[in-house]
């Protein structure tokens, strides 16, 4: 099964960030919040799909979709049954 | 006088509390080597003067950016005196991410203590900060303040008695040493790592500190962002923003360019009072007092462009503009973060080149600086409305819309379009050696601060003044000498033909003479010496002339061409220069010599070609080198050069 990545997400619905895939973006990503562990969720795009804002535990982050692929995800069942 | 510093995230509220506190008694400066500014200023507090470092918002102590780069500097001390004290300042409504860099400078043991802001953001969202348990935690004095709305500063004074070497939250060794390491560029091993281990950390903190009773997003903001962002209200929204900051300039800034105007004239009028060599009567006049008056007539548009993006940046939006144009961009090799510089490129190339600061990578950044000139400037308006008033005149109607408004916007797109062009053929040529990221914070909208967008137009209109100032005074002064002076016999000659002509035409004589010496003197052969070079492109000596003069600033062709016509030195005499130009016949070709295809080929070469000392002399400042500079100025003058020969070739002079 291949992961699932935060670009892979439906809109509102949240999830967990389980880990970030190597790159050149990891440190920075890590520093503005994306570790594993944290709630995150697919807000809206720019008309053309790309790039996608996400909201990181209580803030939002705008990311290419390329950048958004670097980050694993695990959606939550319970909360995405809620919305 | 101890120092301290500002340190806290990008949209913290950290600039506000700066400038609530220290108010205008500011300066900017910038790291050697860097090209990030950092403000200082001076604030007394209980009788003891205290001197204030705003450190640029970052989020880590470790991306490898300039900005980065100026915040450990000045936390380690080097190139400028070390800090005595810290004020954190954190984002209640982000606490999580807030205290990771606090986690890392406290490493640096500086005493230190912390204010909370945008607690009302906070509150919208359900969340609370639970401050006295905050305190116990870090060990140094916390207070709630949003310096944004709050009257009262009085809990910030006090806590400038109050700095404490606090506890850390994590504790790794030698973070003094990793610094400098960071700043020699060396490598730093683990620091993801220690990242993850940081954020662990803050978990269990936030989870005692922060009180959320649901996870309620910020609704307005969304709801907001879904319009911003959306493909139809999305551009709609973006164009009306545009349309209404252009209207804004153009009629706020007319009030004061014409007292501007009217003051220079005035000041002309006295200056015979002081000497009655006429020779420093017009070096003041045509020389000096032109150079200074092409310097600040411009002022009332900078600042009015940058008040205005001022108040978008300041509110949110503009982060939303890099949003929804970033994949555009990014196909002409520039960046979401372009879309500032660009939009500042239409009042002046000089405050925008040094806007493009904020790209990180540097081949965007580059690629961003060097179509910024393409931009139509404020400098460009006088010529184009000379221009399209040969081609067309006013009150004629193209269907709905007026001939002269069409044209004009015409002449916009002309610059944008080319811009576009040749951002691709950059893009083509060079190779992107930096990861080009995007990453960018969309904060909460706020209610923008007046005094922080002012000080932010000032800045802009002062790096003008700094850097084109100067250069357009000295070249303002050398076209003078190169206008007034000549070879002598020829000056002679004129001056006698001069007076022969001016027989038929006593009340006019003065003007005859400044054209026909004009003719004789250095400016006008340099304009004869041109003139079989542009003469495929519609253009006469005449215009060679004030083609030369225009590397001052451009509006300095209005201003040359009436002298060249004797309709006086007034630069609004639009309409009697214009009659003038339209009755002159080509001696050769026995057709008007400035007809509609010589204002199109003109047009288009003043869209284009480099033709701004200031622009290439900030270009060299913030490349480090002439060689971009250099390149512009034949690139764009031979994209110039040959779309005013095809646009004139194909019209010809109907």
């Amino acid at each position: 099964m291949s992961e699932q990545t935060a670009k892979d997400l439906r809109f509102e619905c949240p999830a967990e960030i389980i880990k970030l895939t190597e790159g050149e973006l990891n440190q920075k990503l890590a520093e503005m919040g994306c570790v594993p562990g944290t709630e995150i969720e697919k807000l809206y795009s720019a008309p053309s799909g790309d790039p996608i804002a996400f909201r990181i535990d209580s803030y939002v982050l705008g990311l290419r979709s390329s950048e958004a692929e670097q980050i694993v995800v695990k959606t939550n069942d319970e909360l995405e049954t809620s919305i | 006088m101890r120092r301290v510093a500002l340190v806290g995230n990008p949209n913290c509220g950290k600039s506000t509390l700066f400038n609530r506190l220290t108010g205008l008694n500011q300066k900017t400066s910038n790291l050697p080597g860097t090209t990030v500014d950092s403000h200082e200023g001076k604030v007394k507090i209980n009788n003891e003067w205290f001197e204030l470092v705003d450190l640029p918002g970052i989020y880590s102590l470790f991306t490898n950016s300039e900005y980065e780069h100026v915040v450990v500097s000045n936390l380690i001390g080097k190139n400028s005196p070390k800090p005595d004290a810290i004020i954190y300042v954190l984002d209640s409504s982000n606490l999580r991410r807030n205290l990771l860099l606090l986690s890392q400078v406290a490493e640096l043991k500086i005493p230190a203590v912390c204010v909370l802001t945008m607690e009302d953001t906070a509150a919208r969202r359900d969340i609370k900060i639970n401050a006295a348990e905050l305190n116990k935690v870090l060990g140094i004095p916390v207070i709630s303040l949003n310096p944004r709305i709050s009257k009262d500063l009085k809990p910030i004074e006090l806590l400038f008695s109050k700095f404490t070497e606090g506890t850390l939250i994590s504790d790794n060794p030698d973070m003094h040493e990793k610094l400098t390491r960071f700043l020699n560029g060396e490598p730093n091993r683990g620091i993801s790592t220690e990242t993850l281990n940081r954020y662990s950390n803050i978990d269990s903190i936030v989870k005692r500190i922060v009180i959320r009773e649901n996870k309620k997003r910020e609704g307005n903001t969304l709801k907001i962002d879904k319009w911003v962002t959306h493909p139809i209200t999305g551009f709609l929204i973006f164009f009306g923003i545009m349309l209404a900051i252009f209207q804004g300039v153009f009629s706020l800034a007319e009030y004061p360019m014409t007292l501007i105007e009217h003051s220079f004239s005035w000041l002309r009028s006295q200056t015979s009072g002081f000497t009655s060599n006429e020779y420093i009567i017009d070096f003041i006049n045509s020389g000096l007092l032109s150079g200074l008056e092409g310097v600040i007539v411009f002022l009332p548009q900078i600042f009015i462009l940058f008040f205005l993006i001022g108040i978008l940046e300041d509110s949110g939006y503009m982060v939303r503009a890099s949003f929804l144009s970033d994949q555009l961009m990014r196909k002409l090799g520039l960046n979401g973060r372009s879309i500032i510089p660009l939009i500042g490129g239409f009042a002046c190339a000089i405050p925008a080149i040094m806007a493009t600061r904020t790209i990180r990578n540097r081949s965007e950044r580059l690629a961003t600086m060097l179509v910024v000139p393409l931009m139509s400037c404020s400098a460009r308006i006088p010529v184009y409305i000379l221009l399209i008033s040969l081609i067309v005149p006013a009150g004629v109607l193209w269907g709905p819309i007026p001939a002269q408004t069409l044209l004009m916007t015409l002449a916009y797109f002309a610059g944008i379009i080319m811009a576009l062009i040749l951002a691709v053929f950059f893009k083509m040529l060079g190779k992107n050696k930096e990861q080009s990221e995007f990453v960018l914070e969309l904060p909460t909208y706020q209610a923008p601060r007046i005094q922080t967008v002012i000080n932010g137009a000032w800045l802009r209109c002062k790096s003008f003044l700094n850097e084109a100032g100067r250069i357009i005074v000295i070249i303002s002064i050398v076209l003078w000498a190169l206008s007034s002076f000549g070879p002598d016999n020829a000056m002679k000659e004129a001056y006698n033909k001069a007076q022969i002509a001016a027989e038929k035409n006593p009340d006019k004589k003065e003007q005859i003479e400044q054209s026909y010496l004009l003719e004789a003197s250095y400016a006008g052969h340099l304009g004869k010496m041109i003139e079989p070079v542009i003469e495929p492109l519609g253009y006469d000596w005449k215009t060679g002339i004030a083609l030369i003069s225009s590397f001052a600033a451009r509006e300095v062709f209005v201003g040359t061409m009436s002298t060249l016509f004797q309709t006086g030195t007034n630069n609004e005499n639009v309409v009697g220069i214009r009659k003038k130009m339209q009755a002159e016949i080509n001696p050769t070709t026995g057709k008007p010599a400035y007809g509609i295809g010589y204002a199109v080929s003109l047009m288009l070469f003043y869209a284009f070609a480099l033709q701004c000392i200031s622009t290439m002399a900030v270009l060299k400042k913030e490349t480090q080198t002439w060689k971009w500079s250099i390149i512009l100025f034949f690139l764009y003058g031979s994209v110039a050069y040959l779309s005013a020969f095809a646009a004139f070739q194909f019209i010809g002079n109907a």
